[in-house]
């Protein structure tokens, strides 16, 4: 059986249907086909794939270098390299299969009006929806100036709102002071999901040449390491979700199926997997399975109904006296 | 439609058949990998766990592939957190191992002279390239290497004698010298036989003692570290001989899917960033330098 035939599997994600709850995460797997080289890899063991984050025109990145590994986790800092966005609609779409999955486009720019013209573009194609990147910690004067302030992150909502009538997920920063009230901001502009949460800011220095290892000084940190925050930003954001049924695409270090049960049960509805990928590209069959194992050995038919299943008191101590 | 990339690159939990260590930290890995055996070319190179404790892959050029015995030779020098922590893995463990990865050298069959230059941890590709070429056949190729450390094989006086190349400088590769492919040594350490100076010095000296008929059929495949690659390039450019340069940067996924290993490369619409891991890792020496 593959996991496209396990119905208990398949969720509801803003009006679409998701095979599995794991997303691909954006920038994670360039447009969509770069792990099909991988022997065993599917596109069909995920409910969606979210494409390389798209500007309006084509950006070159930032100078490498642009990874480095840290503990429990690695730094990026790409810069939004892509080739812009009527490239994508007008080449690479065209390529891709979505019988096989949904494609969702990530969308950046550096002023409102880019975010909208870029919108304008992906609402007139074939991808099934468009996340909002207002989190790119990598770009100066891009994403996180708009993301690190609920007003601004508004403003890009609402303009991507008038620009398109398709599902928008708003991908939210973890580094500002208060994400649950940009979340609902970011609902009263006409968010229909979130991603929770985009990468946290950090550095790395090499002490021999007293200089930053990225090229970009600074860096997103994503993998293991950042899961506990993921966490908790992801089920503060549910608990102003749940009232309006809005989805989260829960994400950050998840790397095992216990990891995505664990998003699950703080409230989001889909669970994002980037950096175990870059770990171990065959997990996603693996994360569905031992999901798909929790649900039998725990009765629930359906894995919509572990969403936001978290204890609400601490439970009675195991032993009372 | 046809996506050809499909299915190209294999994950195998590899196990370790031996594990050699020599001075200046290089190791020999051999694994058994039979389906990135099957595919591996010269040029190309697997991503490997290095450690639980460090589950970022590291790239790791492919240095002997045997289709037959479904084992790939590697040649590394531990280096960082990672590569040091591979160094303790033993015979008999298994390791994950993505590939064969990249864009290796393309061979270039009208050039029957070709040079192949590897510095340090660039030597590796060098030897599977030497191994196709003979195999082969028709090529009269000439190796230079590299080290600042010791070379991880014993240095012997070379039974091929090669024209332009300095008297006293003999050193070669046995392994490579046993197939009948002529070879020589450059260090700054001042080992017996070797060059004292750059590979490029020994570079000059044998396309100097060509005619232009003979640099015609001459060929530059490199790869090594970055100021060397640029100073053979730079050889390339003056003599009117091609280059191949493989390249390295830090990298993530390996499969290019994050673009976390892009270098900066000139292309005819201008300059663009190229992913090391599938666009490469070996690429046109114009285009980079």
């Amino acid at each position: 059986m593959t996991t496209k035939d396990d119905k208990m599997l398949s969720t509801e994600f803003c009006g679409m249907r998701f095979d599995t709850p794991l997303v691909l995460l954006s920038g994670c797997v360039g447009f969509g086909e770069e792990y099909t080289r991988v022997e065993g890899f599917s596109n069909r063991d995920v409910g969606a794939v979210c494409l390389k984050g798209t500007t309006l025109e084509a950006r070159l990145g930032n100078a490498p270098h642009r990874v480095y590994e840290t503990p429990g986790g690695m730094l990026n800092a790409i810069g939004l390299q892509n080739p812009g966005a009527r490239y994508v609609v007008d080449t690479i779409l065209p390529t891709l299969d979505f019988e096989e999955t949904r494609f969702i486009a990530n969308i950046a720019g550096s002023t409102v009006e880019e975010y909208a013209e870029v919108a304008r573009i992906f609402d007139d194609s074939s991808v099934d929806a468009i996340e909002i990147n207002i989190s790119c910690p990598n770009v100066k004067a891009g994403g996180v100036a708009f993301g690190n302030d609920p007003e601004m992150s508004a403003r890009v909502v609402e303009a991507v709102r008038r620009a398109t009538t398709k599902p928008l997920i708003t991908k939210l920063s973890p580094n500002q002071t208060d994400i649950a009230a940009s979340a609902s901001r970011c609902i009263e502009a006409g968010t229909d999901g979130f991603a929770v949460i985009n990468t946290l800011m950090g550095m790395a220095i090499d002490i021999e040449q007293r200089a930053p290892i990225l090229g970009n000084r600074q860096g997103g940190l994503s993998g293991p390491a950042i899961k506990p925050v993921a966490l908790l930003k992801t089920h503060q954001v549910y608990q102003v979700c749940r009232p309006h049924g809005i989805p989260i695409i829960g994400q950050g270090g998840i790397a095992s199926a216990q990891d995505a049960l664990e998003f699950l049960i703080a409230g989001a509805s889909a669970v994002g997997v980037g950096t175990a990928l870059f770990y171990d590209p065959l997990i996603c069959p693996k994360i569905n399975a031992g999901i798909a194992e929790y649900l039998d050995r725990h009765k629930i038919p359906e894995v919509s109904q572990l969403v936001g299943s978290l204890a609400t008191a601490p439970p009675a101590p195991a032993c009372g006296n | 439609m046809t996506k050809p990339h499909r299915n190209t690159i294999f994950l195998e939990e590899a196990k370790i058949l031996a594990h050699e260590h020599y001075a200046g930290d290089q190791h020999v890995l051999r694994l058994a990998a039979p389906g990135i055996a099957a595919k591996a070319g010269p040029g190309s190179f697997v991503h490997l766990t290095c450690d639980a404790s460090r589950p970022l892959r590291r790239p790791i050029s492919i240095m002997r592939s045997d289709r037959e015995s479904g084992e790939v030779q590697l040649l590394y020098k531990a280096f960082g957190k990672g590569t040091h922590l591979l160094a303790e893995r033993r015979v008999g463990e298994r390791i994950s191992t993505l590939g064969p990865i990249g864009n290796g050298f393309t061979v270039d069959r009208e050039r029957k002279r070709p040079l192949l230059i590897g510095g340090g941890v660039g030597i590796p590709p060098m030897i599977f390239l030497a191994e196709e070429m003979r195999r082969t056949g028709g090529y009269e190729p000439l190796v230079l290497m590299g080290s600042e450390v010791p070379f991880p094989f014993r240095v012997r006086p070379s039974q091929i004698l090669v024209p332009g190349i300095p008297d006293g400088v003999t050193g070669a590769m046995p392994l490579l010298d046993d197939w009948d492919i002529a070879s020589r040594l450059c260090s700054l350490q001042g080992y017996a036989g070797c060059h004292e100076g750059f590979v490029t010095d020994l570079a000059r000296h044998w396309l100097d003692a060509m005619d232009a008929a003979q640099r015609k059929q001459v060929a530059i495949y490199a790869c090594g570290p970055h100021p060397m690659l640029e100073a053979i390039a730079g050889v390339a450019k003056n003599f009117g001989v091609t280059c191949q340069v493989s390249m390295e940067e830090f990298m993530a996924c390996g499969v290019g899917g994050c673009a976390g290993c892009t270098i900066q490369v000139t292309t005819e619409s201008g300059p663009a960033m190229k992913r090391v891991c599938v666009d490469g890792p070996v690429f046109d020496a114009e285009s980079v330098f």
